[in-house]
């Protein structure tokens, strides 16, 4: 535990003054705000329903830049032959630098919190949906955090990870929008394991034990093989 | 040296690869597992999320069943304000019926878009739901799934959609059919008539919600030996009978109604009056009622207000008109007949009145206090009948009785907006469902945002803005507190 | 301390690492020479249990490095060949970090990183960004990071590669002062630092063990052995092959009629050669018996190894 501790400071310490991060960082309050307002001026409605699905899409691209670098440029930097060779384990490693990457993702989430406050001066918000819209998107950013993970324990290259890891997401946002690839029947079978489904009833106020484990799923499953991906570097 | 090679090589290679396979693939099948047995916990103010206990014991019942039931559902017209809501709605309330139940099968239909369902399924109007089971089918109009409420900035959209698909519920899970008999023998409408004074389409209208009309010859019956109103009437309607009915079938009515029966009178100025009605303590005065206050377009009529009660509930909150053509007055006596409470359905504006003749051109006649009776003047009254009074003996019986038949008739129901509802609403509430008439449980409500330019403008530079700059600000910081380390 | 027994590793097809066995003893200085490409990090990750070896057994300290990696890697100070550092942090905070991750305890964090830091000449640097240090100052901190547990091992790849003469020295000071405390292996290809630093020597090519022993042992496996330089006048070569005891000369340089001479003998002949000079065969003014360079050593070993392969 105390070695996931040393490992979530160090990654914060180096989040703190890394000028790509506070840059994703501008980007996606940007893109919040952005969609808030087209948002409640689209729908007139006090709520932060438009901007959940599209800062969930946002998410799915952003993420994996922020932590593409993790294990891209320890690799590059040797840091990971001191880590790999200190007497920590490899899966506090990945559960420190993805812990690293939820709390930056926290302190994004903080910086959208002036959105519900304006719905709040201005309407009358719902704020046990407001509260579950933020733990849906929470929980997307864990799992998206993993994924981005995963890509950098594959790939030297820092870009080349954030590029895979988005890959990797995709699928997971297009079975909402298959439609014209895979025809309608199918597409509606597709559709409830994309994220989208999985995030709209947190943006109703609804928790649902299948949502919650399908992120938090999500999640471990990329913690695993991210896991094995280091270990399987060092087998190989 | 052999053991270390050994788990060298399980730890390496394809076993470790398999040992990742296998992991992934049990936390997917975790998911279908968890996807089977959902806990759904809604932390919304509303609750309007997660589906009533009565909606869910409902599923249950269909799912036991395991007949498919297809809920097919309308949007709103594209472009109007209100359609992303209603369409949200829907879509959110097919969601949760589609997750509670194993048996339900919901599409959500583009109606602008997807004309062959639309036209398959006969559906002409916006923001309607389909809820077939088999061959049995109910349609959920839009004002029965949409309620405004309040005025101006306080007016609110309510949505009442879990309710109405839960009474569609049970109206396709009933065995038997509410059966409304209708007189015949003395002149009345005849729900068989498909000419404009016919019935045909009120029978239509509530075929759709499982009231079936059939006609009722007290005197030539022939499936039973004696003469009486049958055991599985629900309810008699006797409309507008054009000569006096004889006692003997009257005393048939009245042992049906003290039995706990519901029945419905409708008179026209002029037309035989039950004596029934009378002893209900309902008068028909002479005259024809008129008013004022004219509603376009109908220039030629009374528009009846509507009161308080079950019947016109849903009818006042979407405003919709109710056309009657020649109104006889029905008044309640004072005091009234021991037992019975009468409420006031339809009236006049303050400025109707009973006309009694003089004057008159085109059903616009002119008030002569001389001769006629001041209003507001009562067109229908409803008549709660409590039992163990001197009427009724053990259960309570319901009575409406108005003072115009036409309102029911086919040439009528085309043309007023608010007349299939008002018939429907009426049977239901002389059958005893009001509960499909009535509100069950909350409704969900829009949170509406009323912005005017300004706060737009505001939103934009603190939403766009704040927390960007905040960033920047924050970067340029760290960047200069590092500077020349 | 350390004990390597028949260490092979292969990446795929290609064998790094064939049948490597070797030893060292507590408190050693080992330095570890070969081409580059030999196999040297590659033993020096397996001992760190950073890579797996593909067949055979190292133990460091007792500890098996397959079987018991965490017993192993406490006890392990390693120096990667580029130091393991990470820009954005300062000096301090990077070695704090460092602390933090071999689990020295809180209280003791902030003298030990002191400490440290005085012992590697980094004293005042604490709040310097490793991103802007020099090569040499990076070097310090990587040595800093190793010594920072006080391990008893320390594994040190090409500690002094690209630091000027000045550091070097520097390093080197450094590398002594441990031993006798510490096991050090010691990979280099600059081989006069071994001379100056390790007495044992473990020697790799192409993946095989070449050679190993003290530093004169494996100095004495360059070809001839040992020499005697002389610097003659007034005798030539085929005269001074006649002398007692030589058995080969070969002609070095002949400066202001002076000629110098590499004497190969089966034994020592300076006793003979100064006293037949004294008697006045020859003039003489240097009489130097010498050893082999590891240089040579080094050159004859692996070429030969070379050529063999």
């Amino acid at each position: 535990m105390s070695a996931v501790i040393t490992i979530w400071k160090k990654e914060l310490r180096v989040y703190a003054v890394n000028p790509t991060a506070y840059a994703f960082l501008a980007v996606f309050l940007f893109l919040s705000g952005l969609f808030f307002y087209l948002g409640i001026t689209l729908t007139a409605e006090a709520s932060l329903r438009v901007l959940a699905s599209n800062l969930a899409i946002a998410e799915l691209f952003i993420l994996p830049m922020l932590t593409m670098r993790h294990f891209a440029e320890e690799r590059r930097q040797g840091t990971l032959e001191m880590l790999l060779t200190s007497p920590i384990s490899p899966f506090s490693l990945v559960i420190g630098k993805w812990l690293a990457s939820l709390t930056l993702c926290a302190l994004m989430f903080l910086g959208t919190g002036i959105l519900p406050v304006i719905l709040a001066y201005y309407g009358n918000p719902d704020w046990g949906v407001v509260t579950t819209t933020y733990l849906g998107l929470f929980l997307a950013a864990g799992a998206f955090c993993a994924a981005g993970l995963f890509s950098s324990s594959l790939l030297d290259d820092q870009l080349a990870a954030g590029l895979i890891g988005i890959l990797l997401l995709l699928p997971f946002w297009l079975v909402s929008r298959a439609e014209a690839l895979v025809g309608d029947d199918l597409a509606e079978k597709l559709q409830p394991f994309g994220v989208l489904a999985h995030l709209d009833s947190f943006g109703r106020g609804v928790l649902d034990s299948a949502d919650i484990y399908y992120f938090l799923g999500m999640s471990l499953a990329f913690l695993f093989l991210t896991y094995r991906s280091l270990e399987s570097r060092r087998w190989r | 040296m052999a053991v270390t090679q050994t788990r060298r090589r399980f730890a390496a290679g394809s076993n470790a690869f398999l040992v990742s396979v296998f992991v992934v693939a049990a936390i997917c099948v975790g998911y279908l597992l968890v996807d089977l047995h959902r806990v759904r916990l809604d932390l919304s103010a509303d609750q309007g999320s997660v589906l009533l206990e009565d909606t869910r014991s409902k599923l249950a019942l269909l799912d036991r069943e395991g007949k498919p039931v297809v809920i097919t559902a309308f949007s709103g017209q594209r472009g109007k304000k209100e359609s992303y809501f209603k369409d949200r709605a829907l879509e959110d309330l097919l969601d949760e019926l589609d997750y509670a139940s194993q048996v339900v099968e919901v599409h959500f239909v583009d109606f602008d878009k997807d004309r062959l369902t639309a036209e398959k399924l006969g559906v002409t109007e916006y923001s309607t739901v389909v809820v077939q089971r088999g061959e049995a089918r109910v349609d959920i109009k839009d004002r029965e799934l949409f309620h405004h409420t309040g005025k101006g900035d306080d007016r609110h959209l309510d949505f009442l959609g879990e309710q109405a698909v839960n009474r569609a519920f049970a109206q396709l899970m009933a065995e038997n059919k509410r059966i409304v008999y209708v007189l015949v023998g003395h002149g009345e409408l005849d729900p068989d008539n498909h000419d404009l004074d016919g019935l045909s389409e009120v029978a239509a209208v509530l075929g759709q919600d499982d009231y079936e009309l059939k006609r009722l010859d007290l005197v030539r019956q022939t499936d039973s030996p004696v003469p009486r109103v049958p055991d599985d009437a629900s309810a008699v309607a006797v409309l507008r009978p054009k000569v006096q009915i004889p006692p003997l079938e009257e005393d048939l009515l009245l042992a049906y109604l003290s039995g706990g029966g519901s029945m419905l009178f409708a008179v026209d100025p002029g037309t035989p009056v039950p004596n029934l009605v009378g002893r209900l303590g309902v008068a028909i005065p002479a005259g024809r009622v008129l008013d004022k206050v004219l509603v376009f377009p109908y220039p030629d009529r009374p528009v009846p207000r509507y009161k308080s009660h079950p019947i016109t509930k849903d009818l006042a909150d979407d405003s919709l008109v109710t056309v009657v053509s020649d109104v006889a007055p029905v008044q309640a006596a004072v005091p009234p007949v021991e037992g019975v409470r009468s409420t006031t359905v339809l009236e006049t504006s303050r400025d109707g009145w009973i006309d009694r003749g003089g004057e008159v051109k085109n059903g616009q006649g002119r008030f002569e206090p001389e001769i006629d009776q001041a209003g507001p003047a009562q067109m229908a009254i409803a008549l709660d009948v409590t039992p163990d009074s001197g009427l009724v003996k053990k259960k309570a019986a319901r009575v409406l009785v108005i003072g115009d038949s036409d309102v029911f008739t086919n040439g009528i129901l085309a043309e007023g907006p608010g007349n299939a509802s008002f018939a429907l609403n009426t049977f239901r509430w002389l059958v005893g469902d009001e509960d499909r008439i009535s509100v069950v449980g909350r409704p969900t409500s829009v949170r509406r945002l009323a912005l005017s330019a300004e706060d737009g403008e505001q939103i934009r530079w603190l939403a766009l803005g704040l927390g960007p700059l905040l960033i920047v600000v924050l970067g340029a910081g760290v960047w200069a507190s590092r500077r020349g380390r | 301390m350390i004990e390597v027994r028949g260490l092979s590793k292969a990446y795929g097809p290609r064998l790094a690492l064939d049948d490597v066995t070797f030893s060292v003893a507590k408190g050693e200085i080992m330095g570890f020479l070969g081409p580059n490409g030999a196999g040297k990090t590659t033993t020096m990750r397996i001992l760190t249990g950073f890579l797996p070896a593909s067949s055979g057994v190292a133990t460091v300290a007792g500890f098996d490095v397959f079987e018991d990696p965490y017993s192993v890697r406490e006890r392990v100070g390693y120096l990667p060949e580029t130091p393991p550092l990470y820009p954005e942090l300062s000096v301090g905070g990077y070695l704090e970090f460092c602390a933090e991750l071999r689990r020295i305890p809180r209280a003791q964090r902030a003298g030990r990183v002191g400490a440290t830091m005085e012992r590697v000449g980094l004293r005042g640097w604490e709040r310097r960004l490793l991103g802007s240090l020099s090569k040499g100052y990076r070097q310090r901190v990587g040595l800093a990071q190793a010594i920072l547990h006080d391990p008893p091992v320390l594994i040190l790849d090409e500690p002094t590669s690209g630091l000027d003469p000045a550091q070097v020295a520097g390093i080197r000071e450094l590398v002594l002062s441990l031993a006798g405390t510490h096991t050090v292996i010691l990979s280099t290809h600059i081989l006069s630092e071994v001379e100056a630093l390790c007495p044992r020597i473990v020697m790799v090519n192409r993946g095989k063990l070449v050679a190993q022993g003290s530093l004169d042992e494996v100095r004495a496996l360059a070809p001839g052995g040992a020499w005697t330089y002389v610097e003659v006048k007034g005798i030539d070569g085929p005269h001074l092959g006649r002398m007692p005891g030589v058995e080969l000369v070969e002609p070095l340089a002949t400066v202001d009629g002076w000629s110098a001479w590499r004497v190969r003998s089966a034994g020592d002949p300076r006793e003979a050669l100064a006293a037949r000079a004294a008697a006045g065969d020859f003039q003489l003014r240097a009489l130097e018996r010498r050893m082999p360079t590891l240089e040579e050593a080094f050159i004859a070993i692996v070429g030969r190894e070379g050529v063999a392969a």
